[in-house]
């Protein structure tokens, strides 16, 4: 028997019951939408992910602090007071450096806009921090070098604290606020970047560092110095240049291990792909366990088919089938069932895969290679199911299948 | 073989000790006990015998959908224990017409693609297929029922569709099972009318049944009992159903039909080479 006269037979059995078919075609399209939706949720997570990290500064190098080893107790990184405003300065010379942003961080800092107050997070730094770390300016402006050099009481907010202290980017501008009781201008308020999950970059304020080591910190070494990089494939000789100059700098002996440490964007990156495929990885196998119950729904039905066919089987062995014909009547009729399936479940995955996402606030998208996962895996999942029940019917015995009621 | 050099043609059929065993649990029961028997092309044979007298398991190891375990089958000279399953399934898509007692047509399939289910697995294309399924529902006069499905049918018809099925592949021997045993009694006539008549036109035909005339008009009753064989030659046993009185009985004015009309013999000719070119093709492939 030809391929397509195992088509033929087949989609005429399947039109005798429709509603079997349609509910055994159910569990397939249950299961390939799943996949299909979870992989774009999946995927649309991983993508909002790493466009956030991206957005907190493009070929950046974060230079941090070392730890201090305080009688055998080493300390969390940055609690050692090793950079200095002179070490960004000396970076900033470094051939193949872009910027260069000393920054030096205020934690749980009481802000007051009239009778609203919230608590963030402060960073004294300069101009070249809004390149580094990726900053548009929504309204006003953010600092400028005159207002480093005069060390004025200006400040750049955050939407998010914007938004905290009860206020508008238009009605704020201009306003007085005070931090920790002193007063600061505001002249800017940054774009939103988006963000949850990690630490929000919307959630802050920026004043000159003049200004903070002035009326907060004292001369206190930095935290974290930002470095963008003209070429992000020059990163390992940027890298080394900046570990040569500060060893140089901070006058280490050849013994000494380094006073800071560098996190690079792309290791950021590598550290939340990771993250986020497990997370993908654990929602494709819930929605593979769907389809694989839909497969064990297809396999139930070709056997009750084959139990239901007895007779006929008997029938078609004696006018001349052979084994393999049997089998493979029965066989394309699973797989046309789950090729159905398949079709039906990637149209209604494509649908319902926007509405997974907004529910779960992620913007997912299906996906190409989810919807040929999904195509794929309901085959191999089809033919499996299919093959048993048809090789049972195959092996009919041609005598017992005739005389079976 | 010896019987090769004698006969130009070997007999269609021929038996030699077969013995169909059955375990049932720890015990064996034999459906047949070693028989022998010998069919010609052309034939009219009748096989009668009660209920589980080995009858039924006799039709099914002549139509090769069962093997015995002892003794050897040869059909058309060939021995069928060297054959494996796919060349006893082409044996019988192309040399044996099945008949059953209760149809077995397949239901959500017109009588038409019913009867063109054999040429699906001859490999015979869609267009031709249909058209010799056609013929074919012609000669049993149910044309204008090609579309029905077989629900929509009455029993008479129904068998006539499975004649029309058995015919398609224009098989060397018709095995039949009791044709009329699920029909009323004008249904009946019809089938046995048209199953007389295509033997009269050459075809072999093997019909297991109790219905008095079928037996009554065979050329040679072979009677089945306790799974041993008895050649009656055209005389029925007393204890058909319908005749239990009669006692035996020749068939006066109907002359066992092997040697009716001339015409009808050329058309057995005609049939028999088909039929063996059918076998010749399993044979070439054999070697």
């Amino acid at each position: 028997m030809s391929f397509l006269e195992a088509l033929r037979l087949a989609v005429r059995r399947l039109r005798t019951n429709p509603l079997r078919t349609a509910l055994t075609t159910l569990g397939v399209v249950i299961g390939v939408a799943s996949l299909v939706a979870l992989i774009g949720v999946g995927e649309g997570t991983q993508t909002a992910i790493t466009n956030q990290i991206a957005g907190l500064g493009t070929n950046l190098l974060s230079v941090n602090a070392g730890s201090s080893t305080v009688g055998g107790v080493r300390g969390v990184a940055g609690s050692a007071s090793t950079l200095t405003v002179a070490d960004a300065a000396a970076i900033a010379t470094l051939p193949g450096v872009a910027a260069v942003a000393p920054e030096m961080s205020v934690s749980n800092v009481v802000v007051v806009n009239g009778r609203t107050n919230t608590t963030t997070t402060m960073t004294g730094t300069t101009p070249a921090e809004a390149s580094v770390r990726n900053y548009q300016i929504q309204t006003g402006a953010f600092l400028t070098d005159l207002s480093v050099t005069k060390g004025l009481r200006v400040a750049v907010l955050g939407p998010t604290t914007v938004t905290d202290l009860n206020a508008t980017p238009a009605s704020i501008i201009g306003q007085t606020i005070t931090i920790n009781g002193i007063p600061f201008t505001v002249i800017g308020v940054t774009q939103p970047k988006g963000g949850s999950g990690f630490t929000n970059p919307d959630d802050a304020i920026f004043a000159p560092i003049t200004a903070v080591q002035s009326r907060f910190t004292g001369a206190a070494a930095l935290r974290t110095i930002g470095v963008s990089l003209e070429d992000p494939s020059q990163l390992a000789y940027v890298e080394s240049q900046i570990t040569a100059l500060l060893r140089y700098r901070h006058e280490l002996a050849s013994s000494a291990s380094d006073d800071f440490s560098m996190v690079s964007q792309d290791q950021l990156l590598t550290v939340a792909s990771t993250t986020t495929a497990t997370i993908r990885n654990f929602l494709i196998g819930i929605a593979a366990i769907a389809l694989v119950v839909g497969g064990i729904g297809i396999a139930n039905t070709m056997l009750v088919s084959v139990r239901e066919r007895v007779r006929e089987i008997g029938t078609r062995k004696a006018i001349g089938a052979r084994r393999r014909d049997i089998t493979r009547q029965f066989l394309v009729e699973a797989v046309i069932v789950t090729l159905g399936g398949a079709v039906v479940g990637v149209l209604l995955g494509i649908a319902v895969t926007g509405l997974v996402g907004s529910a779960v606030n992620v913007p997912a998208s299906p996906t190409l290679a989810g919807i040929a996962l999904a195509f794929v895996s309901a085959l191999v999942v089809g033919v499996v199911a299919g093959y048993w029940p048809a090789r049972q019917a195959s092996r009919l015995d041609p005598v017992e299948a005739l005389r079976y009621e | 073989m010896a019987e090769q050099t004698v006969a130009p043609q070997p007999p269609l059929i021929e038996g030699r000790g077969i013995t169909r065993l059955y375990s049932m649990g720890d015990s064996e029961v034999a459906a047949l006990r070693g028989v022998d028997f010998s069919i010609q092309m052309g034939e009219n044979v009748a096989i009668i015998g009660p209920s589980g007298s080995g009858k039924s398991t006799l039709l099914h190891i002549l139509g090769l959908l069962d093997r015995p375990t002892a003794g050897q089958y040869l059909f058309a000279g060939v021995d069928t224990d060297t054959l494996d399953d796919d060349r006893l399934a082409l044996l019988r898509n192309r040399a044996i017409g099945f008949i059953f007692q209760s149809f077995n047509l397949v239901s959500g399939e017109s009588a038409l693609e019913n009867v063109a289910a054999p040429l699906v697995y001859a490999g015979v294309k869609r267009k031709e297929r249909l058209e010799r399924a056609e013929e074919s529902l012609a000669r049993v006069g149910l044309s204008d029922r090609a579309h029905h499905d077989p629900s929509q049918l009455s029993g008479g018809q129904r068998q006539r569709v499975a004649i029309a099925r058995a015919l398609v592949t224009r098989p060397a021997v018709i095995l039949a099972d009791e044709p009329t045993g699920n029909l009323d009694s004008r249904s009946s006539a019809d089938v046995f009318t048209l199953l007389q008549e295509l033997q009269a036109e050459g075809l072999t035909l093997v019909t297991i049944t109790h219905d008095q005339r079928i037996a009554d008009r065979a050329a040679r009753v072979l009677r089945v009992e306790d799974g041993m064989l008895v050649e009656h030659d055209g005389v029925a046993p007393s204890y058909l159903d319908g005749a239990p009185t009669q006692g035996p009985t020749t068939a006066p004015g109907n002359p066992p039909t092997g040697a009716v009309v001339p015409a009808a013999e050329a058309a057995g000719q005609a049939r028999t080479s088909i039929g063996l070119a059918a076998l010749g093709l399993v044979a070439e492939d054999e070697q």
